[in-house]
């Protein structure tokens, strides 16, 4: 059963996030500039918040307003869920769904060590998969052939 | 093999769209009632674009835009649909190319519906598990 650390290894631990007090305008072209759905907004080591696209949209339509001059952490939503490296590709899959959300952070030790996103989640599931359908028609294939 | 005509069975989907003069205020207002994370954008009776909440953020700091900014300027465009014919896997294939989280559904040049990413891999999980299951079965049955 494939790992939140196995998905790291293929994806690398590139984070991408600003810092508590950032401007929204900083904070969407960090996003642009990654072509990046959402960023970790971090308290010095420590996250306080995710901001994502969704945020964004939703409050400048409460507000009728751009907000590009206000701090993130007037929009970032603060309840993070985490996951860690030993916990299942599976497991992953299942909070992501129940939760609709589409990015966690991955800590250990209380170390910020990657983010894993449902791309990454769906396509390890789906490969997973399909290793399982090879390996079940060889063994029926290999049983016949060996007769 | 499902077809995309399979998913539009299962739910009914209301489609939501705006018009190209529609503001940016409108469009985001209706995205946040409905929940949903893009608009199509129709004109005359016809698809002429797609609002997402990414576009508004690209754009945000591309341009000089305001709440009352049309969503014409803004849409993206030509948009990419599938039909009801058409495999769950060949649209799984384009929206990961194109990074697209959502498909709309025309049959023969009507709009019957819109896809998500969130559907299609619902299906194909579910395709790949009965797969497996009637390997495993088969298994029991004529080899153990």
């Amino acid at each position: 059963m494939a790992t939140v650390s196995n998905l790291l290894k293929v994806k690398g631990k590139d984070v991408w996030t600003v810092q508590s007090g950032t401007q929204v305008k900083d904070t969407l072209r960090l996003m642009a500039e990654k072509n990046i759905g959402a960023v970790l907004v971090l308290d010095g080591a420590k996250i306080v918040g995710v901001f994502s696209e969704r945020d964004y949209a939703r409050h400048a339509a409460r507000r009728e307003s751009m907000l590009l001059n206000d701090p993130v952490d007037d929009f970032m939503t603060r309840a993070v869920f985490y996951v860690s490296p030993s916990q299942t590709v599976e497991e992953v899959m299942a909070l992501m769904t129940s939760k609709h959300i589409r990015h966690l952070p991955v800590l250990e030790d209380e170390q910020l060590v990657g983010v894993i996103s449902i791309g990454d989640v769906v396509k390890k599931l789906m490969d997973e998969k399909e290793t399982t359908i090879q390996g079940l028609e060889n063994y029926i294939l290999g049983r016949d052939f060996s007769h | 093999m499902a077809m995309v005509k399979d998913l539009l069975e299962e739910k009914f989907t209301q489609v939501w769209y705006v018009t190209p003069t529609s503001t940016i205020g409108d469009a985001l207002k209706l995205m946040a009632e409905q929940q949903i994370g893009a608009v199509l954008v129709v004109e005359a009776g016809r698809i002429v674009g797609v609002f997402s909440e990414r576009d508004f953020a690209r754009k945000a700091v591309q341009a000089e835009i305001s709440m009352a900014t049309q969503v014409g300027e803004l849409m993206a465009h030509p948009v990419y649909y599938v039909t009801p014919e058409q495999s769950v896997e060949s649209c799984m294939a384009l929206m990961t190319q194109k990074r697209f989280r959502h498909l709309p559904v025309l049959d023969q040049g009507k709009l019957v519906g819109v896809i998500s990413i969130g559907d299609v891999v619902k299906q194909i999980i579910l395709e790949k598990d009965q797969t497996i299951q009637s390997l495993e079965d088969y298994i029991w049955v004529h080899m153990i």
